[in-house]
């Protein structure tokens, strides 16, 4: 399993924060393990929670138009790629 | 028992190319000569389609009680053609030359006016394209429904041809959850409706088993989830079909608000189905005809089916 970047743990921390995942460790989860339907136990529904968290910390829109939403959600990884690449500077 | 599929391995009710040619016939014929159409056409499905037969004795000797005749199952595959065909003439011509009761509008309009977006949630009862009439009426409120366009061409292709406005709006489910969610709570923002069925589980999408008609039936979690997610009111919505030219539109207040914890889904999401599945067997009595689920709606997880 690869280790997390520092935006990775970042990142991780915050959905289990945000969606009270009381029972997992952010630096434990698999950035390549599906985001979904996975060990998190999480639903793709709660995309919405995850796009909420995200938008109020990083403070860009995750919108449900954008062509790569399927790549974006499918991973810590992708999401992260993703943030790093819109997030607000400063 | 082989024929036993999955909902999603049977035809939509006709192919592209049968609702292009009763489109064109019932538009330019009219209402009273589709309606004609619709005998021969209930009777040609009905001495062809074995599986949807077969789905419609199972169902109607669980509302009845008995194993029902030819009769009763002509009715149910008639009021599906019939309903087929309003389709059409709803969507392209609203409620003109139909008698549409409402139940419940001031219930709709009171949430709708709460400006956070209402999530109507519908089965395969009746005609939902019933709804159309409402958007007409309150044009000012957009209407946003959730459907798999790849799983349904025939009627994807009906709506964006008919009724182009409704057509753009569709949430294409195909796109998957995190799409459906997002698309949802931008619509909600706005104060839309967001409309969808919760009553077919895709495939591979989570399902739970609840009482209906009495025996256990899976049913679909998404939509509760997704309602949770919006923190939304919802409301049920049925678009019944009562004979002739007259439907009666529903919406019934279900919950100002669905909660689910992560830590209690399971029972949660039970509670919900168990509550929705009461008022799918409640229209079953007031509409037994309505039911337009041709699939054996009891069939198990594993492709096993219950026996009746």
């Amino acid at each position: 399993m690869a280790e997390l970047t520092p935006a990775q743990h970042e990142l991780a921390t915050l959905i289990v924060e945000s969606l009270n995942l009381e029972a997992v460790d952010p630096a434990k989860i698999d950035p390549d393990a599906p985001l979904f339907g996975g060990e998190l136990g999480l639903d793709s529904i709660d995309a919405l929670e995850i796009a909420l968290a995200v938008s109020k910390r990083y403070g860009f829109q995750l919108r449900s138009d954008h062509p790569d939403n399927q790549r974006i959600f499918a991973s810590l990884r992708g999401l992260s790629t993703f943030v790093e690449a819109h997030r607000a500077s400063g | 028992m082989s024929e036993a599929r999955h909902w999603r391995q049977h035809r939509e009710g006709g192919s592209r190319f049968a609702y292009r040619v009763i489109r064109l016939l019932a538009l330019h014929g009219g209402r009273r000569f589709g309606r004609l159409l619709m005998y021969p056409v209930t009777l040609y499905f009905f001495l062809r389609r074995g599986a949807e037969r077969r789905a419609s004795r199972q169902y109607l000797a669980r509302v009845f009680g008995r194993s029902p005749g030819p009769w009763p199952m002509l009715r149910q595959f008639h009021a599906y053609a019939v309903t087929t065909l309003d389709r059409i003439f709803l969507l392209a011509h609203g409620e003109r030359g139909f008698a549409i009761e409402i139940e419940g509008l001031a219930e709709l309009e009171r949430r709708i006016a709460e400006g956070r977006g209402v999530l109507l949630v519908g089965s395969h009862q009746g005609s939902f394209e019933a709804l159309r009439v409402l958007s007409a009426r309150r044009p000012d409120v957009p209407l946003r429904v959730v459907l798999d366009k790849s799983r349904t061409p025939a009627m994807t292709e009906l709506l964006e041809a008919l009724a182009p406005d409704v057509g753009a709006a569709v949430i294409d489910a195909a796109q998957g959850g995190a799409h459906v969610v997002l698309a949802a709570a931008e619509a909600c923002r706005q104060g839309a409706m967001v409309a969808l069925l919760a009553d077919r589980a895709g495939e591979h999408e989570a399902q739970r088993a609840v009482d209906f008609l009495g025996a256990p039936a899976q049913l679909p979690v998404g939509p509760w989830l997704l309602a949770n997610a919006l923190k939304v009111p919802v409301l049920l919505c049925f678009g019944l079909y009562l004979g002739g030219n007259r439907y009666r539109l529903v919406f019934e207040p279900f919950a100002e608000r669905v909660a689910i914890p992560r830590g209690q889904r399971g029972p949660a999401l039970d509670a919900l189905l168990t509550r929705y599945a009461q008022r799918l067997e409640h229209y079953v009595r007031v509409a037994p005809y309505n039911w337009f689920n041709f699939h054996d709606f009891w069939q198990r997880p594993g492709g096993d089916p219950a026996s009746v």
